[in-house]
């Protein structure tokens, strides 16, 4: 059997290791839908740290019934009262990120985030009848993928 | 109970009546809007007027550290104003657009509250409220580019409020308390890396609003694709709110801490990222975008400062940027586009230009503009913590305004000097709306040069009592001085 202190590093180094893998998600995925999967991810890892804080091992539910003396130490309910609010205020920014993503893919019929900042930039310079602010030194920091690389080519070479 | 606590019930009963109400009657929203807003206006004032030392109200009689209280001074106060008024100015009047109305009227709600709240987690709770507010309104141009940017903006975001609520956390653990008074009194507490830790998080979740270094992707996006007047609310308040959050965490729970540092070297790098970039943009819109994040980086690098001169320095900052920063952004509702496309408009529409070089000039801190004299404290309050770090920030910032300088008069140069285009500069007049409104922020900029003396004398006030940290803890927890600030 495991200590409790080992427990208790474990659970906070699990949490926090969602908290990394949803970063990563949305820092390397370019599925927008996966993009909003990692953000779930990453927001389920700082709940459960919430929940952590407040987590007590030789404690009881916060609850008052008939089996529990009033001296009976219980687990801290701040935090799952928060984690509440929390996961509710998470799934609405979440479908507001998916309704968002359907419209984008309406418009520019592609689920790729590069391709989609690409096509923005390149729709919000022919708006603004600017050069291409993606040349050189791009602004966003972006990585040049494959894709983009052949695109500008070809645009300049169109323009040759 | 205050009537304070109405500046946030009216806007967000009125903002979920909006879209129920509009489609039975259809002059609903045309009014009732900038009445709540006016409303608003009207209480702040009032308190604002009867305000002697800062109060705190208890949500539902229930004292800190149980309950939830709200933090009155008058910076919060001041900010309580500015909120409404700007809204007003920017509402978008003659057109019929309840859902538009709504998240501004949720977003002055969301705002309100981040301005007053002296809770950890309500401060949470009211920046998701502001952020779908302003998520909505980043997506109201309903233009393909507007649903990208704003897509990128919530991922963006989302990811930020992540860490802030990992730094709420994190704070949690430490101190076992989310009232920021409670939190301050602990202060002892937080003197360690995880603290240190959760304070990084939280500014820079954010700081994804204030338009933070490492953070700030969205901001030429969405400003690029929104209209003019939402641009003007995002740079204008909604960063002013997040940074407000910034201060009240620094002043109350790590005063003079190492965290100072942490602050300050990310509103340094924001100052040279933002300025180098305005300086290569090659339109208006976007020009002012990378501005203001070089702008919002020295707030945040006088905040940095330790002490009164500081926060001094930050609110003078901060409040110029407030003024002159929407009036600048409503002028792209016409002048946005290629540079080029201003050429020799100073002699068709000389008044235009000769307020736009107004609010440039006050910008790059002219004497005797307003924006002189915030950033003479800032310089100075550079100068008086004789430390290496601050004098670098001191060089970033002077080598900033000769960026500053240059490009805003390039933008001059072409609309004075240039050539003027034979193609038809019908597009180019601003309005009947949006010049009234640029000459409202006009006079406000001078009538500040003019009472000069009685503004700096109430921002030294404002200051004293902002970095006061025993008045803050005090004030919002009671317990500690015996004082009932039941209401």
């Amino acid at each position: 059997m495991i200590s409790i202190s080992l427990l208790h590093w474990l659970l906070y180094g699990g949490a926090i290791s969602l908290i990394v893998i949803g970063i990563i998600g949305v820092v390397t995925l370019n599925n927008i839908f996966r993009i909003v999967l990692a953000i779930a991810i990453a927001e389920a890892g700082a709940n459960l740290l919430l929940v952590i804080a407040g987590y007590r091992f030789d404690a009881v539910a916060p609850i008052f019934t008939s089996g529990i003396s009033i001296d009976q130490s219980m687990v801290d309910p701040v935090p799952q009262a928060m984690v509440l609010t929390a996961i509710v205020i998470g799934v609405g920014i979440q479908a507001l990120a998916l309704a968002l993503a359907v419209r984008v893919y309406q418009h520019y019929k592609t689920l790729d985030i590069r391709e989609i900042h690409h096509l923005m930039m390149s729709d919000i310079d022919q708006q603004y009848n600017v050069k291409s602010l993606l040349s050189p030194g791009e602004v966003a920091g972006e990585r040049p993928t494959p894709e983009n690389g052949l695109n500008s080519t070809q645009g300049s070479e169109g323009q040759a | 109970m205050n009537s304070i606590a109405l500046n946030i019930a009216l806007p967000l009963l009125t903002a979920f009546l909006l879209p129920i109400m509009s489609p039975h009657v259809s002059s609903f929203g045309r009014w009732i809007g900038p009445l709540v807003l006016a409303a608003m206006l009207l209480f702040s004032f009032q308190h604002f007027q009867a305000l002697d030392a800062p109060e705190m109200v208890a949500l539902g009689g229930f004292l800190p550290p149980m309950g939830i209280s709200f933090h009155i001074d008058h910076l919060a106060l001041l900010m309580l104003m500015a909120i409404p008024l700007l809204l007003l100015m920017m509402w978008p009047y003659g057109k019929t657009k309840s859902r538009e109305e709504a998240l501004m009227l949720l977003l002055a709600a969301a705002a309100s509250g981040m301005a007053l709240s002296g809770d950890l987690f309500n401060i949470y709770v009211f920046y998701e409220l502001l952020s779908v507010a302003s998520f909505g309104l980043a997506a109201a141009n309903r233009t393909a580019g507007a649903f990208a940017a704003s897509f990128r903006y919530v991922v963006i975001s989302s990811l930020g409020t992540v860490l802030a609520l990992t730094g709420i956390a994190l704070i949690y653990t430490q101190t076992g308390t989310l009232n920021l008074a409670h939190i301050g009194a602990l202060a002892n507490q937080l003197q360690n890396p995880v603290s240190y830790t959760a304070f990084t998080l939280i500014v820079i979740g954010v700081g994804v609003k204030a338009e933070l270094f490492p953070v700030n992707s969205w901001v030429p996006e969405v400003y690029a694709t929104a209209t003019a007047r939402v641009t003007a609310i995002f740079a204008g308040l909604v960063s002013k709110l997040a940074v407000l959050v910034i201060v009240r965490m620094l002043v109350v729970a790590y005063g003079g801490s190492d965290v100072m540092n942490i602050l300050l070297v990310l509103g340094m790098l924001g100052i040279l990222t933002g300025e180098l970039a305005a300086w290569r943009a090659q339109d208006l819109r976007r020009m002012f975008a990378f501005s203001s994040i070089g702008q919002l980086g020295m707030v945040l690098v006088a905040f940095s400062i330790p002490g009164k001169a500081g926060i001094i320095a930050g609110i003078a900052m901060m409040f110029h940027h407030l003024l002159v920063k929407p009036a600048l952004f409503l002028f792209t509702d016409q002048w946005s586009g290629n540079l080029n496309r201003l050429s020799g408009i100073g002699k068709k529409s000389p008044m235009a230009v000769a307020l736009f070089l107004l609010f440039a000039l006050s910008l790059i801190g002219i004497p005797p503009l307003p924006g002189f004299w915030a950033k003479l404290l800032l310089v100075t309050g550079l100068v008086g913590t004789a430390s290496p770090l601050y004098l670098t920030a001191l060089f970033v910032l002077l080598t900033a305004t000769v960026i500053e300088t240059h490009y805003l008069m390039r933008v001059a140069k072409v609309m004075i000097a240039g050539e003027q285009k034979s193609s038809p500069s019908r597009f180019l007049e601003l309005g009947i709306l949006n010049i009234t409104l640029i000459s409202i922020f006009a006079a406000g900029l001078v009538l500040i040069v003019l009472n000069l003396t009685s503004v700096s004398d109430q921002l030294a006030l404002i200051a004293d009592e902002t970095s006061n940290r025993m008045l803050y803890i005090g004030t919002s927890y009671p317990e500690l001085t015996n004082t009932l600030g039941v209401k």
